[in-house]
């Protein structure tokens, strides 16, 4: 059974309709891509999946429960957590106290000391800047903070918003070969990309976001050979 | 003439940080969730009448008598959240507005059905602390310090505490709040409650000093507003400060000239600020 199942899910944001049935699996300790282009309804279907809004028709699964109707502190203690787009971090707030933040499910509570010295050695820069307050960070260290602050919530799936939104090239590499690491320790991952050619490059599997919905997905090795995706997205 | 200034200095300072704990109710509130609480005054005369009627009726010392206003502000504050404030809190200002008004109209027709609106006094005294040449009434002083004590262990409570980096965590950022597991509904109704026992809890210091009736929290919620422009709107040690400028001005200008003046000023200071510092004399919120 996949960790994650999306059924057809149709949603949107008042008349406006984003997704037109969009479906999609993650499976356990599986990388996952979303990728398609701007504007597609990539971070409209993630918010769907954590539910800061609902879908209109169509199903979330979750370890094979139906999740549809819960609110998102409800699927966090559950272990879905997103590191949405735009960081979002609580830029008033420390670095170590985003962390904390982080910890706030039950599951993560009893595990915070030993996550706090995973994401220490993950990206050490955070360590260093442990009192100073987030939002005063360069972009590249808050995109750090997101995702260790996500990581601290001890998460079944995390699912990432544009990693590599606004960061260096080189960053951005780093960054991915943090994520890599994680899903070699076990952690499955939904990463949702704009860049679809680091996305499908890092990934195990693959989906393909046009016009809100799925048009194809694979392993990400078939989908990057696949003639339309290296004709719309790889420029080949 | 200096013995006056000095002794007017002081009494305005000691007044002032009780109105600056008022004000931190309401700033409170409004740094979380971005709600003016129009309430505000009629919950400050609630806590002025708890302190009361413990005293005159259960002989309970006056200071407390504060634990109950306290603990009736804040349940009352997490009633009002859920019953007037939760469904209209994304809405435009003005449905909060006219919602926290309309609670404000209940608490007022109630109180005034029950209390009438004659004037009650608690009739306590600690006696006179003499510092140096300046003597203050003991309630007037220790109500100062417990002001201040109170407004250091909200700041323990926000930056020290779980449950309290939660409310500062959703005044941040309530949906990343909500990301990481933290129910911001709960949080923002503790909030609020929060805010309201603030202002009882000042309701019943201001009780102790001088004289008042259900009404009176009127006068105290715009004195609230002036501190909380003054020190900068979401800025709780703002409002302190902006409490004590209020209380020396309210000190000071009846040694100068007619008491009269006092709110001519206050109000006049008010539009300046608006005018010139909307973000308040120290900082703000961004
Ligand atoms: N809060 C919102 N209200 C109305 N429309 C929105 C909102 N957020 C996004 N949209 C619209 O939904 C569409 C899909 O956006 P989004 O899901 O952010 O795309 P992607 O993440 O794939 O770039 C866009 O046309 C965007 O303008
Ligand atoms: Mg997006």
């Amino acid at each position: 059974m996949a960790l994650l199942e999306v059924r057809d899910v149709t949603s949107g944001y008042g008349e406006l309709q984003i997704l037109w049935g969009a479906s999609l699996t993650v499976e356990r300790g599986q990388l996952t891509a979303l990728v398609g282009s701007n504007g597609v309804g990539k971070t409209t279907l993630l918010r769907t999946i954590v539910g800061q809004i609902k879908p209109w028709q169509g199903k979330v699964f979750f370890n094979g429960q139906d999740v549809s109707k819960l609110p998102s502190y409800k699927k966090a203690e559950m272990g879905i957590v997103m590191v949405p787009e735009g960081r979002q971090l609580f830029t008033g707030m420390t670095v170590q106290e985003n962390l904390e933040m982080g910890a706030t499910p039950k599951r993560a509570r009893a595990k915070a000391a030993q996550n706090l010295e995973k994401v220490f050695t993950i990206f050490p820069r955070l360590k260093e800047r442990a009192t100073q307050k987030s939002g005063t960070m360069s972009g590249g260290e808050q995109q750090m903070l997101a995702v260790a602050r996500g990581i601290m919530a001890e998460p079944e799936i995390l699912m990432i918003d544009e990693l590599s939104l606004g960061l260096a090239p080189v960053l951005t590499l780093d960054l991915f070969q943090s994520l890599r690491r994680l899903r070699n320790e076990g952690l499955t991952i939904m990463l949702v990309e704009q860049n679809v050619r680091m996305a499908l490059k890092v990934s195990d599997y693959a989906f393909v976001l046009r016009e809100g919905k799925n048009e194809i997905h694979g392993p990400s090795k078939e989908v990057e050979q696949n003639a339309s995706v290296q004709a719309a997205y790889l420029g080949i | 003439m200096i013995d006056q200034l000095l002794a007017s200095v002081t009494d305005g300072m000691l007044v002032g940080v009780v109105y600056g704990l008022a004000a931190m109710g309401l700033t409170l509130i409004f740094g979380v969730m971005n709600v003016i609480n129009l309430a505000h005054g009629p919950i400050m005369a609630l806590g002025m009448f708890t302190v009361y009627l413990a005293y005159t009726s259960l002989g309970l010392n006056p200071f407390l008598g504060l634990l109950l206003a306290a603990g009736l502000g804040l349940i009352l504050g997490v009633i009002i959240y859920w019953g007037a404030v939760h469904r209209v809190i994304d809405a435009p200002h003005l449905s909060s507005l006219l919602s926290t008004f309309s609670v404000n109209m209940i608490i007022i027709g109630i109180g005034t059905a029950i209390f009438s609106t004659s004037f009650r006094n608690v009739d306590y005294s600690l006696g006179i602390v003499t510092i140096g040449p300046i003597t203050v009434p003991g309630t007037r002083f220790t109500s100062a310090l417990l002001a201040l004590g109170i407004t250091g262990l909200l700041y323990l409570f926000l930056y020290r505490t779980r449950p309290g980096k939660y409310v500062r965590a959703v005044s941040d950022n309530r949906t990343s709040a909500g990301l990481m597991g933290i129910a911001s509904n709960r949080v923002l109704a503790l909030s609020f409650g929060l805010g309201t026992m603030l202002a009882a809890l000042a309701g019943g210091l201001i009780a102790m000093a001088l004289p008042f009736t259900i009404l009176s929290g009127g006068s105290y919620e715009l004195k609230s507003f002036v501190i909380v422009v003054l020190g900068g709107l979401g800025n709780p040690i703002g409002a302190l400060l902006g409490g004590v400028i209020l209380g020396l001005i309210e000190g000071l200008v009846p040694v100068f000239t007619k008491i009269t003046w006092v709110p001519v000023i206050e109000f006049v200071l008010f539009v300046l600020i608006l005018l010139v510092r909307p973000q308040g004399l120290f900082g703000a919120k961004q």
